[in-house]
């Protein structure tokens, strides 16, 4: 009966492994706030003793859970008593070794100078950071496969001490394995931040994990005061341009929704937005004649899904050619700018730069205001 | 009848194979690591690269037992499911509980949004994936079941799982429709099946009902013999029908069901090892062919899993691919060669 001997043998196994736990009880002391103006889904604070405790409360749209993150600094480890039930993570600093997720994690990291803490990435060829890139093709990053199937393997031998991950849920089987093996993943919702300035501000969460907390707050402060300067530059315009955005996928046009990222820089950038009334913070599916009757005659219109010169519009749909801004060539996109390896600039720089984002827009809608701007994000179709 | 006697010596190689294939399985993967170190840690020894010990206890070898206890289960889910509607191209899914499984979820990830403002918090938790595909595929099943009941002809009810399947299978296109991208992506991710990552707690849960599948087969074995002899000849055997029908149908569930659960929808290996299986094995008599398909089913699997692997490198693929691309040529093959087929 050799198979009741793998089994048992089997069953020893997991008679054999059994979960340590060290709980210990909590030393409390009055926090105080940093001091976060702009970003909803995070807050931070820290203790006298040293402590930093992180809140994510929008890991996902529409996340129902906060989670809570201990950072305590590695000198003060041996001093300072954490009840472990109490956070979804804690985690030593400054930390040497990282892993994160997503590409918009990259220019945060790149800012504070700590782009070579990082050791592993899902999908590497999706970074455009030539510095992140450098390191790379150095072999200093590993390629982690992607994030819905993150290798594991891979992620554990790296030895991270914090894995920055970001899912629409919690249900990431290898994020398991990796708090398992007692590598802390924490939950980063930078993309579910709606505002251009909420979105940057999110290199402040960032910032604790290496003990930056001072210079990321210049470095915002800095990125706030180009944004506020920029959009003052369109404050007496009254003249406003109409703006149709997105395209076709199958009999499905995607457009931005009126509360989303891109509409807050439409109207900051001082465009009329034909969809601006709508609620939503994500795309709206619209029928192509719905689209037409709106937005035939709009002066501009801005990201056409994948599409980079206007021969490629045509061909790839018909009825495009009826709308005014293929006629009069006023057809921008930000899917034309890419890294060196086919990433995306807009979706990875444009969150920590919206003060570029917008400059860009103003250029294009207003471009006596700012003749002399080089367009960074959004190219015409050629 | 024949007598397992018979076979020993196949029995002796295929265990001989599983021990082979196991260990393979357990030494590759995305990270190198020293075969010796390998073997040392299993044996015991603490090595001094602790993520590598880490590696082979909590990722490697929870995963080569979750490719044996899906190999296995599903295999003989797949050889319950043939003899039962004495169709050749029946498997575990034919029944609907794939779909079933999909269908439950789908409304988890895809449908979340409806959950939440019904409800007032997500659900979705690793535990929670499990119970509502397992409850979507025992839901598809009791539906076969109640029809079963009322329909005495077994190519009806093979129909009629398809027909359930079907289904299912509409209301997910529909949910993936007006699904948004990363939604539909994890879903997508999920139906590419996976057997890492698994906890020891959610492993041992697994086995459980992956055993207690293996033990009403056990205990069908006489009647799946005479089921293959047709109906009527069954009854006349003293074979309680309509109580055997059940008992399958039961056992094919917690097998499909709970692997679907944990694994994904994991496609081909219910069916084409049976008829692998019989290759070997000349022969009807299920107290052969039901251990033989158990070890077949885990080898095969062990073997797909090794190759998604891919030594070194971080890619992985995903087994629901390598598992059709070994298993969609013996589909062919048998369709090609049905008149010369052990059956």
């Amino acid at each position: 009966m050799k198979n009741s001997i793998l089994i048992l043998v089997f069953c020893l196994f997991i008679a054999c492994k059994t979960d340590k736990k060290n709980d210990s009880p909590l030393q409390s002391a009055p926090p105080t706030k940093i001091e976060i103006n702009h970003a909803k889904g995070f807050s931070i604070e820290t203790t006298n003793n040293g402590l930093t405790i992180i809140e994510v409360s929008s890991a996902w749209p529409g996340a129902t859970t906060s989670f809570k993150y201990a950072l305590a600094p590695k000198n003060k480890m041996a001093s300072i008593t954490l009840n472990k039930e109490e956070y979804d993570a804690i985690v030593a600093t400054p930390i040497e070794r990282l892993i994160v997720t997503s590409t918009t994690h990259i220019p945060s990291l790149d800012a504070l100078g700590v782009t070579n803490k990082l050791v592993g990435f899902p999908k590497t060829s999706l970074i455009s950071s030539e510095n992140t890139r450098k390191l790379i093709d150095a072999g200093h990053i590993k390629e982690l496969g992607n994030n819905e199937t993150l290798n594991t393997e891979i992620a554990i031998s790296l030895r991270p001490e914090v894995l920055v991950g970001f899912g629409i849920n919690n249900q990431n089987k290898a994020y398991e394995t990796i708090i398992r093996s007692n590598i802390p993943v924490v939950y980063n919702g930078d993309w579910t931040e709606e505002s251009p300035l909420g979105k940057a501000e999110w290199v402040k969460f960032f910032a604790p994990f290496f003990g930056l907390e001072t210079k990321a707050d210049s470095i915002f402060k800095s990125i706030e005061k180009s944004y506020e300067q920029t959009k003052a530059i369109v404050k007496d315009v009254t003249k406003k341009p109409t703006v149709l955005t997105g395209g076709l996928y199958k009999d499905v046009w995607h457009v931005a929704g009126g509360k989303s990222w891109m509409a807050q820089f439409l109207q900051d950038a001082k465009t009329d937005y034909l969809w601006k009334e709508t609620q939503e913070t994500g795309g709206i599916s619209q029928s192509l004649e719905t689209v037409l009757a709106t937005a035939q005659h709009a002066d501009f219109w801005l990201n056409p899904s994948i599409l980079t010169s206007y021969a490629e519009v045509e061909e790839s749909n018909e009825h495009y050619t009826q709308f005014d801004a293929y006629k009069n060539k006023t057809i921008f996109s930000n899917t034309i700018a890419k890294g060196a390896t086919g990433g995306l600039l807009y979706y990875e720089l444009g969150p920590m730069r919206p003060d570029l984002v917008l400059k860009d827009l103003i250029h294009i809608f207003h471009p006596e205001l700012l003749p002399d701007h080089q367009l960074f994000f959004f190219k015409p179709l050629e | 009848m024949q007598d397992p006697k018979t076979y020993r010596y196949s029995f002796i190689f295929l265990l001989a194979a599983l021990v082979v294939a196991l260990s393979v399985n357990i030494c590759l993967g995305s990270v190198s690591i020293p075969f010796t170190e390998t073997l040392r840690s299993i044996f015991g020894e603490t090595l001094e690269n602790t993520a590598w010990e880490y590696i082979i206890w909590n990722y490697r070898i929870p995963k080569a037992f979750t490719a044996v206890l899906v190999g296995a289960g599903l295999s003989l889910s797949g050889l319950l499911m043939q003899t039962l509607f004495r169709n050749p191209l029946a498997g575990p899914f034919v029944l609907g509980i794939s779909s079933g499984a999909s269908l439950g979820a789908a409304f988890l990830i895809m449908g979340s949004a409806t959950l939440t403002s019904l409800f007032g918090f997500s659900f979705i938790t690793d535990v929670s994936l499990a119970i509502v595909s397992s409850i979507g595929s025992f839901l598809v099943l009791l539906a076969v079941i109640t029809v079963a009941s009322k329909v005495k002809d077994t190519m009806a009810l093979l129909i009629i799982g398809l027909m359930f399947g079907s289904i299912s299978a509409a209301i997910v296109s529909v949910l993936s429709y007006f699904s948004n991208a990363e939604k539909l992506q994890q879903f997508v991710y999920w139906s590419f099946g996976s057997v890492g990552n698994l906890s020891w707690h959610q492993l041992g849960l697994l086995f459980i009902i992956v055993f207690l599948g293996i033990l009403l087969s056990i205990f069908s074995i006489k009647s799946l013999n005479a089921f293959l002899l047709g109906e009527n000849y069954a009854k006349s055997l003293g074979v309680n029908l309509i109580r055997s029908r059940y008992q399958i149908i039961i056992a094919t569930g917690l097998l499909a069901g709970a692997i679907t659960a944990f694994a994904g929808p994991i496609a081909f290996v219910g069916l084409a090892v049976p008829h692998l299986t019989r290759q070997i094995f000349n022969t009807t008599e299920h107290r052969i062919l039901v251990p033989a398909v158990l070890i077949y089913g885990a080898i095969l699997m062990l073997i797909c899993d090794t190759i998604t692997q891919l030594p070194n490198s971080a890619e992985v693929f995903p087994i629901n691919a390598i598992t059709s691309i070994l298993g969609a040529p013996v589909v062919i093959w048998l369709l090609v060669r049905k008149r010369k087929m052990v059956f």
